[in-house]
């Protein structure tokens, strides 16, 4: 097999891999928003089951809870699992992150001073308005650091729903260099990951600069 | 009369902070509460800013109740809806300034106006504008609080109180975070309001600026008010030993 079959094959991959990173993103993101609203629930039992789930999240491999998102569905309820693979790959990969970034958000609001609080409550900001014209992009600004770590975690961690026999490039690379006996795939693979999270860190950077107008 | 509290009590984990206080401020007054720390004079004007809630007792506004003491003895509340409007009648300046760092100052103070008062960005602009000249920082309008320093900054934050048009401004030690270098420019601004007649109370331990500049002293202690007068009544001739103890402290 020549470099460029073998480099064109994984570019599959690669898409494959780029759909569950931004995929996961777009839904852990948001989501992570609730699962940390939750958590500074003032309801003790929704507080209490938001650590649980947090602590599940945390205190597991992601490997094993994607093997369950698949898996669980037929084990528990008998149901068919066909055609349902990438599904629990987002489910799962998007569900971890959420927990995470629920955690990121809760230290960036704890962070904020009470008096900011206290000078929007003063002034007759409503509860919204305070978190969303005060609080929240004081928390962007802060948590972006953090964020950018985890962003940069996800890019490496696609390679897990290799664990669902999804073809991404790490899969890909494994498959290609088993049967060409090549070490090849693997430099392509290594190299695709070290390009796509350079362009992470450098786009998070940008951001981080546009929030420097104040400090 | 602005503000009226009666028999206020507060208490914090069973700790008595306020103890049956009661006192009124008078439109276009200005009245100075002094006293050494812990004797309950920020928590009093925590109260009355409804930034903490009481225990037992009146709060009334332009004769209007905000809160009350029911049947049984605990402190009611208005309606939230009503208490905004309460909220709208007084100004808050903090000691630690508590501008918004990710607003510039213009926006500072016209942020609140617009959204919360719902006027419009040309009014809104044009009265922090008049504001800023008085306040003397109107070159700063665009800068952000970061850039400024302590004294500059508090002047915003009592103009963007002012943005609001309240009843009634407060101040919680407003230069105890400052140089003594920047005191000066701070009182200076305060003095002038109280030259415009703007009814005002603050918390303070400039005791040569609270006996200029108030129409009344309050000496708290320990919870409860000890003396209250005139300034050259309280500071030239306290009634109260404990009062002339306090204050001997200042006398260099």
């Amino acid at each position: 097999m020549s470099f460029s079959t073998m480099f064109s094959t994984m570019g599959v991959g690669m898409l494959r891999t780029c759909s569950i990173f931004f995929l996961t993103l777009l839904f852990s993101l948001p989501l992570g928003m609730i699962v940390m609203f939750l958590r500074r629930s003032r309801i003790k039992v929704v507080q209490g089951i938001t650590k649980v789930f947090i602590a599940i999240m945390r205190g597991t491999p992601l490997m094993l809870q994607l093997l369950v998102w698949y898996f669980g569905p037929y084990y528990l309820f008998g149901a068919s699992i066909r055609g349902y693979r990438f599904t629990a790959i987002i489910i799962g990969f998007s569900v971890n992150y959420a927990a995470y970034f629920a955690e990121i958000y809760r230290g960036g609001i704890e962070s904020i001073p009470v008096g900011q609080h206290e000078a929007a409550e003063v002034l007759g900001y409503s509860k919204s308005q305070t978190f969303l014209r005060i609080v929240l992009p004081q928390v962007v600004k802060r948590i972006m650091p953090s964020v950018t770590n985890e962003v940069i975690t996800l890019v490496k961690d696609t390679s897990l729903a290799f664990t669902l026999a999804y073809n991404e490039v790490f899969s890909l690379a494994k498959q290609i260099s088993a049967s060409q006996t090549s070490f090849m795939p693997f430099v392509i693979a290594g190299v695709f990951y070290f390009i796509a999270n350079y362009a992470v860190a450098f786009a998070m950077e940008r951001v981080e600069k546009a929030f420097n107008y104040y400090r | 009369m602005v503000l009226e509290m009666k028999n206020i009590r507060k208490q914090f984990d069973g700790l008595e902070v306020l103890k049956d206080i009661s006192f009124h401020v008078d439109s276009g007054e200005v009245v100075s509460i002094i006293g050494p720390s812990g004797s309950g004079k920020s928590t009093l004007l925590r109260c009355a800013t409804f930034l903490e809630t009481i225990d037992g007792g009146e709060i009334l506004y332009m004769g209007e109740h905000a809160a009350h003491t029911d049947a049984s003895g605990k402190a009611v509340y208005v309606h939230p809806k009503q208490l905004h409007r309460f909220r709208s009648y007084c100004g808050l300046v903090f000691q630690q300034f508590n501008l918004f760092p990710h607003y510039n100052v213009l926006k500072n103070l016209t942020d609140a106006p617009i959204h919360v008062q719902h006027r419009s960005r040309e009014e809104a602009e044009e009265t922090a504008m008049e504001l800023l000249r008085k306040m003397g920082i109107a070159d700063k309008a665009n800068a952000y609080p970061y850039q400024l320093s302590g004294g500059q900054q508090q002047r915003v934050a009592i103009a963007r109180a002012l943005a609001m048009r309240p009843e009634i401004l407060y101040f919680d030690e407003p230069t105890s975070a400052l140089d003594p270098e920047l005191t000066g420019e701070v009182l200076k601004v305060i003095r002038q309001l109280a030259e415009e007649k703007m009814t005002m109370v603050v918390v303070t331990h400039e005791m040569p600026f609270a006996r200029a500049v108030s129409n009344r002293v309050i000496f708290m202690d320990g919870g409860v008010i000890v003396e209250q007068g005139h300034p050259e009544a309280v500071f030239g001739d306290p009634e109260q030993e404990r009062t002339r103890q306090f204050l001997s402290n200042y006398q260099r």
